[in-house]
């Protein structure tokens, strides 16, 4: 059979930044047994980009508010699959199970859906719609295999994202002389932890007085935080850096002690943290990871080998685990070390020649 | 539960057994002196058992005998602690906290406090570095108070530990009596005696044979309120409130006696019930006051709500003649005046609790943390009003408000209004007129205070394009609810051997409920949140219930047989007699008073408790 032709439908991909949009790319990149053509919303940047990585994607205009967009994207969809006549329809969101309903009534194609973790909760009956059409669900951990599980689908596969293992260096090789302490990440959802790292920095203080802790990322809960730092008396020891380019974020990753990021599961019926790939980048960088003992953490971090897992809401067990990794270098590199051996097993062409074998088989029932 | 004490010159450990006699009530199961010989310095303890009924001895010692600790309250937080610190290698024998304390002590020095969740008043004495250490929980649940003479330092639980024992003179401060009649409590770090001081909330003192002198530092303060809209959706919202609350509940239901529920009536303690009736085994047992006097009573929506919680539920009704008989004594045994009308009625409720149970849980703090206080509302709107409006236009709105039935609520707005500053208009709120007659009712010793400015100090100004709002909630929470609300619920319960938790006085909740904007707060007639939760929890039928300013009868009680009480006290109490206040101006208010022809209570009860209290001190 010659490579199947394999439609990715997805609102989310470069040049916007985000998790989904990495991994759409990459997939798209690095599926190399297929013939992949990615339909995806209008960008303006998106001409010199689409230039130079020389993949095959369509764009539909975006005008509107994002759910005009993708109402748009869903609408376009049929006639792109006419025009391209695709083995799999490859769904990067729940948010396109319309345009993948109706693509896989009219031409009888197979169609695949990636699920993460929030957006089931935000939209419960997209979900449910993904979960009937979809002949499978791809889990980006196995956490979200069970959020898939609980909606009654009945094939999942759990594929993690991956990471980029040989990334661009920085430059800096040299960590830091301050020992420093790094969370990447927005500041807009509660359970990533940040409130918790704020209370743990006394703690750690006792043990390792000019500790910093440089926060990568912004969001709206950004003031909040600072003024939480204020009143915890640990303003000093905070550096917000906000949204940073991927050069400087790689300089912090290459040169910081520790990654934390003690997510937990929210609130509510909602979900958290999907899979957590910030902790396999983190991995690729030679830095040991703290993460919460729950979600998809459990996927990305071996507890013990290549950071520690504990109980995200304690922040007393946050400060003991990241004081201990400060405290103790040694232990804490050959951490590093395992976690950059970890992350390989990431890397993105593995990764995709997993997802190849699921399309391939996919594509021969279809 | 327990009380503490500390002394750092008692060789034989004779002051701090005196003080352990005078604050029995505290902890009546156990009593405990340790002196460190090298130093002299003796901690004291009295405990009242609630977990750990065995191993619980305090002071506790480590194993080389250099770090005592003794502990006012509960840790949380202590078993995850405790796991913490078998990890890093620490030996722990009992499964008390106290233990807890003095080996986190060991691990992180001061920084210690960081780590813990509860209420706690607690001393710490270091042989090795000759360092004591002393500290207050954040939200200030636990007393703490102090003397320093000289090179000695000596702490006690309550006050009165430290007068009746000669630790202390007994003099009393005349700026702190102004603060008590006009707020009806005593600020920290005043104490109503003019030599003792108390720890404030959330502040460390550290003590040392080397620099003999108490450091007093703040280690935690709420944090400071958002002004800007919430991007976050409700409904995320409520949810975060309901994990953090059921967290908070987690570790203040654990105990090895039973634990039973103050319910009031209102959204509070409703919710704390649902959460109550749904960790607890058995069933849960609630307690209610009513009176038999006025429209006031609660019994009637608690006794719904207990039936929506199925609890086993128990009515005190409080007669006019029993409170006549029981407030004297009552007020008497306070460590410091306190006005709070409802601080008797507490009493008593607490003491027919403890016959069932050891522990109760209450609605404490939501108010504060959750935006329960109308008046926040109203202060707001009358800012952001008096802000557009030109001078000349609020002067006739202040003259105006003289003409209107004084305790209207047309003329108390209009009176807001006029009131240029947001402090003056917040004291103005909550202190029912009472600045305005200092000036009759003080004699002679208090008359230079009768124009003193209280509200210096508070940080509270209007500052435009922000919500006064969120000022006057944290100014609430900073001074309100550890110098009344917190103190009356410690006294109340602790006179009588009961020990009171309060599950919205949670760190992290109080953190959560800080960082959202006070408009979020004051939606829905207030306490937004709170009311979704109760919506959530029991049913929306008991959301809806408005905040009461006062439950109390004391109007009733202070024309009838308390009236002649203070009217005695008016006639022979050396607070009149030595020239405090003026008997004959307080005489008069009485009088009109029990004729029916106005409602003083808003200045009598305070001369009424205060007189009770003056008399014990005799």
């Amino acid at each position: 059979m010659s490579a199947p032709r394999v439609l990715m439908i997805t609102p989310d991909f470069p040049p916007q930044r985000g998790g989904i949009q990495l991994l759409a790319h990459r997939i798209a990149a690095h599926l190399r047994e297929s013939t992949v053509r990615v339909l995806t919303l209008g960008h303006a940047e998106a001409g010199p980009w689409d230039r130079r990585e020389g993949l095959d994607v369509v764009r539909v205009a975006g005008e509107g508010s994002h759910r005009a967009d993708v109402a748009r994207l869903n609408a376009a969809a049929l006639r792109e699959a006419r025009r391209f006549g695709p083995d799999v329809v490859l769904c990067m969101h729940i948010c396109v199970a319309p345009a993948a309903t109706a693509i896989r009534q009219a031409f009888r194609v197979p169609v695949l859906t990636y699920m993460y973790a929030r957006e089931v909760a935000a939209s419960r009956r997209l979900a449910e719609l993904s979960v009937r059409i979809s002949d499978r669900v791809v889990a980006i951990s196995r956490y979200t295999a069970r959020i898939a599980e609980d909606l009654g689908a009945r094939r999942v596969s759990l594929i993690t994202p991956g990471v980029d293992a040989e990334p661009a260096t920085s430059g800096s090789t040299q960590r830091l002389q301050r020992p420093t302490v790094l969370t990447v990440s927005r500041m807009t959802e509660r359970y990533k932890g940040h409130d918790v790292m704020i209370r743990a920095l006394p703690l750690i203080r006792t043990h390792v007085p000019d500790v910093q802790w440089a926060v990568v990322g912004d969001g709206a809960l950004r003031g909040s935080l600072q003024r939480l730092a204020e009143a915890n008396g640990v303003a000093d020891a905070v550096l917000m850096r906000g949204a940073v380019d991927d050069a400087e974020r790689d300089r912090w990753l290459d040169t910081a002690h520790v990654f934390a990021m003690p997510s937990r599961v929210p609130a509510g019926d909602r979900a958290g943290e999907g899979f957590g790939i910030v902790y396999l980048e983190a991995g690729v960088h030679g830095l040991p990871v703290v993460a919460g003992a729950g979600g998809g953490a459990l996927d990305a971090v071996l507890d013990g080998r290549t950071g520690r897992l504990v109980d995200p809401s304690d922040h007393v067990a946050v400060a003991g685990a990241i004081s201990d990794l400060l405290t103790e270098p040694a232990a804490a590199a050959r951490m590093g070390e395992a976690g950059r051996e970890h992350a390989r097993e990431f890397a993105w062409p593995r990764i995709a020649d997993r997802l190849q074998e699921l399309i391939t088989e996919s594509a021969g029932r279809g | 539960m327990c009380g503490i004490c500390a002394h750092t010159c008692d060789p034989a450990g004779d002051a701090v057994a005196r003080m352990n006699a005078e604050i029995v009530h505290r902890g009546p199961d156990d009593a405990g002196v340790h002196v460190d010989p090298g130093s002299g310095v003796a901690l004291g303890a009295r405990r009242l058992s609630i977990i750990d009924l065995a191993d619980g001895h305090q002071p506790v010692i480590n194993e080389t005998g250099t770090v005592a600790g003794a502990l006012n309250g509960e840790i949380y937080n202590f078993e995850s602690l405790r796991e913490e610190l078998l990890r890093a290698g620490h030996r722990l024998r009992s499964r008390c906290d106290t233990e807890v304390l003095v080996h986190l002590y060991e691990e992180h020095g001061p920084d210690m406090v960081h780590a813990l969740e509860g209420m706690y008043a607690f001393v710490i004495w270091d042989a090795q570095r000759r360092r004591l250490l002393a500290a207050r929980d954040r939200f200030g649940e636990k007393p703490l108070f102090y003397v320093a003479r000289g090179r000695e330092l000596v702490l006690a639980s309550e006050a009165t530990a430290l007068t009746r024992t000669g630790q202390a003179s007994s003099a009393v401060s005349a700026a702190a009596l102004d603060e008590y009649f006009v707020l009806g409590y005593v600020q920290a770090p005043r104490s109503i005696f003019a030599e003792i001081r108390q720890l404030p909330p959330a502040h460390l003192l550290t003590w040392s044979q080397e620099r003999p002198h108490p450091s007093v530092t703040r280690y935690w303060s709420p944090p400071a309120p958002s002004g800007e809209p919430t991007e976050e959706p409700f409904a995320e919202l409520v949810d975060e409130a309901e994990e953090l609350l059921a967290r908070s509940m987690r570790g203040r239901l654990h105990a090895d006696v039973p634990v039973g529920l103050f319910l009031s009536g209102g959204v509070d303690s409703a919710l704390v019930g649902a959460f109550a009736a749904d960790q607890i085994s058995g069933t849960l047992k609630t307690f209610t006051v009513g009176y038999d006097v006025g429209g006031t009573s609660e019994a009637v929506p608690a006794r719904a709500l207990a039936a929506a919680l199925h609890s086993d539920h128990h009515e005190l009704v409080l007669t006019g003649s029993e409170m006549a008989v029981r407030a004297p004594a009552t007020l008497a045994r306070l460590d410091q005046p306190l006005a709070d009308q409802a601080f008797v009625p507490l009493h008593l409720l607490a003491a027919q609790a403890r016959r069932e149970v050891t522990v109760v849980v209450g609605g404490e703090g939501s108010d504060e943390l959750f935006g329960g206080y109308p008046r926040v509302r109203w202060m707001d709107l009358a800012g952001r009003m008096a802000r557009r409006l030109p001078d000349s236009a609020l002067r006739s709105v202040g003259a105006a408000s003289r003409r209107l039935p004084a305790g209207g609520r047309a003329g108390r707005f209009a009176q807001m209004l006029a009131t240029r500053s947001l402090a003056e208009r917040h004291l103005g709120c909550v202190t029912a007129g009472r600045p305005g007659t200092r000036a009759s009712v003080y004699g002679p010793a208090l008359a230079p205070l009768a124009d003193s400015d209280l509200a210096r100090g508070w940080g509270v100004e209007q500052v435009p394009g922000r919500h006064a709002a969120a000022d006057l909630m944290r100014l609430d929470q900073t001074r309100w609810l550890p110098d009344d609300v917190l103190a009356k619920a410690d006294r109340a319960t602790m006179l009588t051997s009961l020990e009171m938790r309060t599950p919205f006085l949670h760190r992290e909740l109080g953190e959560f409920a800080a960082s959202l904007p006070a408009e979020t707060h004051l939606a829905d007639d207030g306490k937004a949140i709170v009311r979704a939760l109760v919506r959530r929890r029991i049913g929306p039928e008991f959301a809806k219930r408005a905040k009461r300013p006062f439950a109390v009868p004391v109007g009733d009680w202070l024309r009838g047989s308390l009236g002649a009480t203070l009217g005695e006290q008016v006639a022979g109490s050396a607070l009149y007699r030595d020239g405090w206040f003026a008997a004959e101006p307080v005489g008069r208010l009485l009088a009109a008073h029990r004729r029916g022809e106005a409602d003083h209570s808003a200045v009598l009860w305070p001369l009424f408790s205060l007189g009770c209290w003056w008399e014990a001190q005799e």
